[in-house]
């Protein structure tokens, strides 16, 4: 069957199977290897993607089901060239260290500060729960997550 | 006999910079952007063509022996490409464990067997179009077993009459160590320096107990994945989340019997191995498969065969006896070590062996024994784990330590504080215990363990708070422990590297050392950067490729920054002494009176100036022309420890068992912090690891030996919103064998939680809970026995 | 794996549902969050039939009562403004102990109650307020009392062409209190105990107590004798020590690797006295 999307901006109509995970689709078929599997069973989050701006597993989501929506892999919020900024904070914090799990845990950050730009350290926290990091024990990740939004902050209130 | 001109002569010892201008700095992690943005590519990532994936059929038996298998059927199912069992593949004992040639752990394993020995142990290997379609043909293999009587643990696999757990003919071991499997006895050491009994007898107080400490697993975000192509030339080329290619290589020939030259290894980024990736598990199936089928093929690991068929910690009783005097000072010191090494002995020597060598030396003490001894059991397999058995001895060591120090009624800090090493003195375990042969002795040159011990006082509130757990239904508790690591295996292991210089000044730098998400490549930038008079963004770096970068042992032992990074400033230093021969020749100025900044060649009276890259270009292009260029190598001659203390405030919950843990703070001495932030998220990943192992994460067991929990859902590891408030901190000192004074820093960290945790719920409801995790049932189960709290 | 879906389909009324879900050629079923069928080995299982398309997302609050479709991701229980009172409290609280958040934003009220596990946390808040289960099969409709569901299994109350289109509780807005508590080892794990309390006062005297369990019982549930004790007492804490005393009376409780039998008897009492004590705190006015 088909399945369209509309994948980090672009719209795309891919053919999958009825049964085909989010996770196998976009990696397979769509070529996002940022896409991680850590446990395929919906608990670590290393394959985590916005899906209508919600964070959820790809990994246990089934393709079909996304119809129509609208998909974000960490592919379509930055680059080398134009780095989110929640992607510089995580490299200038430390907040990478084999960076298996940094895909899923951006967007976590970013779906947190899309709905809530000013969050506490409490809220980042809960924001990144099921993101799983076996490297880094989180502090920097969490740091790294309030200065982006602080960041973030400073550079709307410049271009008002 | 002279050694020859070509053997190197490696420093003993570092010089000091007056400065340092790259090192010690925070410095951007030269890979972070590719990860951030999701293009730095993991094994999975590679999109190999025509590519088949690989399962494992695994044993449902903890022991037995396979009769028969049926592979008819399963053959049949679609997308079905190879299948294959014991009677297909070379019959070659070897070790998966990734250890230097020969190995201190024996040779037990089988590529396939006739014989399983533990739940999820190999039977046979399907090949398939898709991985769903290998599941579905694992299903319909037939096999018939004969099961056998199996042990589930220590005490029974020593028994009398035990069912003998590898009663092949051909294990044997590499190395003349201790090895008796037919009383299931895999591993054996032991060492006395001065006299034990004596000792006991001098002491006032002699206090022995048991700490017994769990199964856990590393839990990698990235299981086991390995991939593996024939290139144009028939070599089989092997990709693989490996933290040992160059013994992934080695013990890949050696167990398909082909020669090393066929085979390369690549490791790309890895994510996370924490030592469970210092093993070859996959690299040999797959490299078997291709070459059977001539397709790419790639076998990933799920989680549920990640805990259950990869690596796990060793458990271990650890028993120890310590003889004191009521001023403090420790009159003898015993430790025997019961480990229990699963089916196969991997690291079954060392890391029992690693339980003394990187804890008793930590206080000093005159009359010192060690005993331990590994067993086999039906059980999942242990090998190599941060801490390395460190981690199952401290435990034991420090709870002990704040016995001893209640016993003689002296304050914990106080008693560890007077007895613990210092610079200037040395252990006679050092020598004593070794990697599967004697050790090498060496004499502290660097200890912050005192400073440590100030910081994590005050930052915990040790005065106002300790021994003072409040009345109510939640009781506070502080805790400490001190800790000691390693820095390499000296005088065994081995690291090289190659600098090669570029035109515009800079520098191709090929790591045989293994980057598995530590952030290595970026510190080794750094050192090669200090030495060479550049930034560490001109260092390109490249680890690590059979083929491409020299060897190095890989990532373990706590060695990489301390030994590759020693072999780093040996080829930097090379590089630099031709960069300023060939400035010496451009500038007219003797070599001596040259200086660098900032890749800038600077002559006596800084007049004279030329460029990195003018002078690479010259080298290339002009004159007497070579390639600016230099392979280093190095082997350590000590093993300087990084110190470490650790603190704990936990609340305990008296009604119900429940524990949180409200604060956790590390002071560690790492020597020189290359790079302080990435050595400081070493040590709080570490250290949260240590916390999961302390408080939630064990595995369990039905009665035939199956872990009934192998899965995050059931195996609980921290994730953002369990974390305590955590601080670290870095405490310089410098350790003058190490590169720029660096000593190791990433597996000391997660030795702390077991004890420091255990001691200040000791101190929160006077219970000494020997056994972990801490979990509520296990805490108040200990009140009650303890009768020391009312039940409601 | 559902390794035999071949269909999957998208309708976009209630009615469609019900009649693909009726299908005698194939076995369909309904997926909500997809975080059970996502996992589960079933065969068996033909079609899929999504209910996102059925727009069952809305929360409305009239004269007291708060309605909650069933496609409602949990994490929108958790951050609703709109659920107010002890009852909307109760309801955010155990959404909120759900998973992790991407799991909340998968988990659906509709599937969180009909598939209902040990480890399920919204079952025990809803049995703590007579939640009413609103269920359509084409045009028909029936409400059950949420208690119906768990007598047995939800699966044999619920026909395989019906669906749970929403809930609708009360909000209590006054002289109640309520309480939650999941006890697990770490924040996303699965709960070994999960407790839901609601006290509603008349007069100063407890007119109506709520004691619902899970993670401990096969199934969730209400500790009647607790409840019975309750009726009719003041909220004082030794009858609260009292009433918690009871609580293993008629239940069975279950034993597993996250922890024995007997530890959960001799602390399920513990957490049922906080519950009620918590409950008692926090009567609406
Ligand atoms: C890793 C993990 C951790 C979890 N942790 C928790 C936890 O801590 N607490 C907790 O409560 N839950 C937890 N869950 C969720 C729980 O186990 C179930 O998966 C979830 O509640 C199912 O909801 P769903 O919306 O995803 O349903 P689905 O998987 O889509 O469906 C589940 C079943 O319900 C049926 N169904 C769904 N909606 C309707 C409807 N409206 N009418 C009729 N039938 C319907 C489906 O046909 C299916 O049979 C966890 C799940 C995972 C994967
Ligand atoms: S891979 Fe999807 S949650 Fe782990
Ligand atoms: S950085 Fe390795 S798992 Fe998070």
């Amino acid at each position: 069957m088909k399945l369209n999307i509309t994948l980090n901006g672009a719209k795309k109509s891919l053919e999958i199977a009825p049964n085909a995970y989010l996770l196998d689709v976009l990696r397979d078929l769509a070529g996002m290897k940022s896409v991680k599997r850590g446990c395929g069973e919906g608990t670590c989050g290393a394959c985590a993607v916005l899906i209508d701006g919600r964070l959820r597993n790809s990994c246990i989501t089934f393709a079909a089901h996304c119809e129509g929506a609208t998909v974000l892999t960490v592919e379509g919020i930055g680059s080398h060239e134009h780095p989110h900024i929640l992607q510089k904070a995580f490299v200038n914090h430390g907040a990478t260290q084999c960076g298996y799990c940094n895909p899923g845990s951006l967007l976590a950050a970013k779906a947190l500060l899309d709905r809530n730009p000013d969050p506490t350290m409490d809220q980042v926290k809960e924001a990144l729960d099921g993101n799983l990091c076996r490297c880094t024990g989180y502090v920097k990740r969490i740091d790294a997550v309030l200065d982006a939004a602080k960041e973030m902050k400073s550079s709307r209130e410049e271009k008002r | 006999m002279e050694k020859p001109a070509a053997i190197p002569e490696y420093p003993r010892t570092y010089p000091k910079p007056d400065k340092f201008d790259v090192v010690n700095h925070s410095r951007e992690k030269l890979d972070g952007m590719g990860l951030v943005t999701g293009t730095r590519k993991f094994v999975a990532d590679f999109d190999l063509p025509n590519m088949i994936h690989v399962k494992m059929l695994g044993s449902p038996h903890a022991h037995a022996r396979i009769i028969s298998i049926d592979t008819e059927e399963a053959m049949k199912m679609p997308g079905v490409v190879g299948i294959y069992t014991s009677k297909d593949v070379p019959r070659v004992a070897h070790t998966t464990a990734g250890q230097g040639y020969p190995e201190p752990s024996p040779y037990d394993t089988f590529m396939l067997d006739t014989k399983v020995r533990f739940i999820g142990d190999r039977v046979a290997i399907v090949a398939a179009e898709t991985p769903e379609a290998a599941i579905a043909a694992c299903r319909k293999i037939k096999v018939q077993y004969e099961v056998l009587p199996a042990v589930f643990s220590i005490e029974q696999a020593m028994a009398e009459g035990a069912p003998v757990i590898h009663d092949e003919s051909d294990c044997s071991v590499p190395i003349p160590i201790h090895f008796d499997p037919k009383r299931n006895h895999c591993a054996h050491m032991e060492t006395k320096v001065g006299d034990v009994e004596k000792g006991y007898k001098e002491a006032d107080v002699v206090l022995e107990k048991t700490y017994h400490s769990h199964y856990a697993q590393h839990c990698p975000i990235e299981p086991h994945t390995c991939a593996c192509y024939l290139d144009e030339d028939d070599r089989v080329v092997l990709i693989s989340s490996t933290q040992v290619p160059f013994h992934a290589r080695r013990i890949t020939a050696q167990v398909l019997q082909i020669p090393i030259k066929r085979i390369r290894v690549i490791k790309p980024r890895i994510g996370g191995g924490f030592g469970t990736k210092q093993e070859v598990l996959l690299e040999d199936v797959c490299a078997f498969v291709t070459m059977k089928t001539r397709r790419p093929c790639r076998w990933e690991l799920t989680r549920a065969e990640e805990f259950m068929s990869a690596r796990t910690r060793h458990p271990m009783s650890v028993t120890i006896k310590m003889g004191v005097k009521k001023n403090g000072k420790i009159t003898a010191m015993s430790m025997k070590v019961l480990s229990n090494t699963g089916a196969y002995g991997s690291h079954a020597l060392t890391v029992m062996s690693n339980c003394g060598s990187k804890v008793l030396p930590l206080y000093k003490c005159e009359n010192v024994e060690f005993i331990g001894d590994t067993y086999y059991t039906n059980l999942p397999v242990a090998g190599a784990y941060r801490g390395y058995g460190a981690t199952q001895a401290a435990f034991g060591a420090e709870a002990h330590m704040d016995e001893l120090a209640s016993a003689i009624k002296m304050d914990a800090l106080k008693f560890r504080a007077m007895n613990h090493i210092k610079v200037g003195e040395t252990s006679p375990i050092f020598q004593a215990l070794g990697e599967g042969r004697a050790g090498v002795s060496m004499v502290i040159q660097s200890c912050g363990l005192a400073e440590c011990i100030e910081i994590g006082r005050k930052e915990i509130g040790w005065n106002e708070k300790r021994g003072k757990p409040g009345t109510g239904i939640k009781r506070r508790g502080i805790g400490m422990c001190m800790l000691m690591q390693g820095s390499s295996i000296p005088e065994i292991d081995m690291g090289s590297v190659f600098i090669k210089m570029n035109e515009d000044g800079s520098f191709n730098m090929l790591l045989g050392a293994t980057d598995l998400g530590t952030g290595s490549d970026t510190i080794l930038a750094q050192i090669a950067a200090e030495t060479l008079g550049c930034d560490h963004s001109d260092m390109l770096v490249y680890s690590s490729d059979t083929d491409f970068t020299p060897f190095d042992t890989g990532a373990y032992a706590s060695s990489t920054t301390y030994l590759s990074g020693g072999a780093v400033i040996n080829a930097a230093t090379k590089v630099r002494e031709q960069i300023l021969a060939v400035a010496s020749m451009m500038l007219g100025e003797k070599p001596e009176q040259l200086t660098i900044e900032n890749k800038t060649i600077l002559g006596k009276n800084k007049k004279n100036k030329i460029t990195f890259s003018q002078i690479c270009k010259y080298a290339m292009y002009e004159v007497n022309q070579f390639q600016i260029g230099a392979i280093g190598s190095h082997v350590t001659h000590a093993s300087p420890p990084p110190f470490s203390a650790h603190f704990a405030e936990v609340e305990v919950d008296i009604e119900t068992g429940e524990l949180k843990v409200i604060k956790y703070v590390a002071a560690v001495d790492c020597g020189t912090a290359i790079n302080p932030q990435l050595a400081d998220g070493q040590t709080q990943g570490g250290l949260l690891n240590g916390i999961g192992y302390a408080t939630t994460e064990e595995y369990h067991f039905d009665k035939s030996g199956r872990m009934l929990n192998p899965s995050f859902k059931h195996y609980k590891i921290f994730g953002a919103n369990d974390i305590p408030e955590i601080k670290t901190f870095l405490v310089p000192t410098y350790e003058p064998t190490g590169p720029y004074g660096a000593k190791s820093v990433s597996e000391i960290c997660i030795n702390g939680a077991l004890p420091a945790i255990g001691n200040a719920i000791k101190d929160a409801v006077g219970v000494r809970i020997c056994e972990g995790p801490f979990t509520a049932e296990r805490i108040l189960k200990a009140i009650r026995e303890a009768g020391k709290i009312g039940k409601d | 794996m559902l390794a035999h879906v071949a269909r999957f389909y998208h309708p976009t009324t209630v009615e469609e549902a019900c009649s693909l879900l009726a299908a005698k050629d194939h076995k369909n079923v309904a997926l909500a969050g997809g975080t059970h069928l996502a996992v589960v080995e079933d065969s068996g299982i033909e079609g899929l039939v999504d209910l996102k398309g059925l727009k069952l997302t809305h929360q409305r609050r009239e004269n007291g009562r708060i309605t909650i479709g069933a496609m409602n991701p949990v994490e929108d229980l958790k951050t609703s403004t709109l659920l107010s009172g002890p009852g909307g409290n109760l309801l955010r609280l155990s959404a909120a102990a759900i998973g992790s958040t991407p799991l909340r934003h998968a988990i659906t009220v509709g599937g969180n109650l009909v598939a209902a596990f040990p480890w399920s946390d919204l079952p025990p808040a809803l049995l703590a307020l007579d939640t009413e289960v609103v269920l359509r099969r084409g045009k028909e409709e029936r409400v059950l009392p949420i208690g119906k569901l768990y007598e047995t299994r939800p699966t044999d109350v619920i026909k395989a062409d019906e669906l749970v289109t929403e809930i609708r509780v009360s909000e209590f807005a006054t002289s109640t209190g309520t309480a939650f508590q999941k006890v697990a080892r770490t924040k996303n794990d699965y709960a070994l105990i999960t407790v839901a309390v609601r006290l509603t006062l008349k007069d100063g005297l407890i007119s109506e107590a709520r004691v619902a369990l899970n993670g401990l019982t096969r199934r969730p549930c209400r500790i009647t004798s607790v409840e019975t004790f309750l009726t009719g007492k003041k909220c004082d804490k030794d009858i609260f020590r009292e009433a918690a005393k009871k609580a293993g009376d008629g239940i069975e409780l279950t034993s597993d690797f996250r922890a024995s039998r007997e530890y959960r008897e001799e602390v399920l009492p513990v957490y049922i006295r906080r519950c009620l004590e918590e409950a008692a705190a926090n009567v609406s006015k």
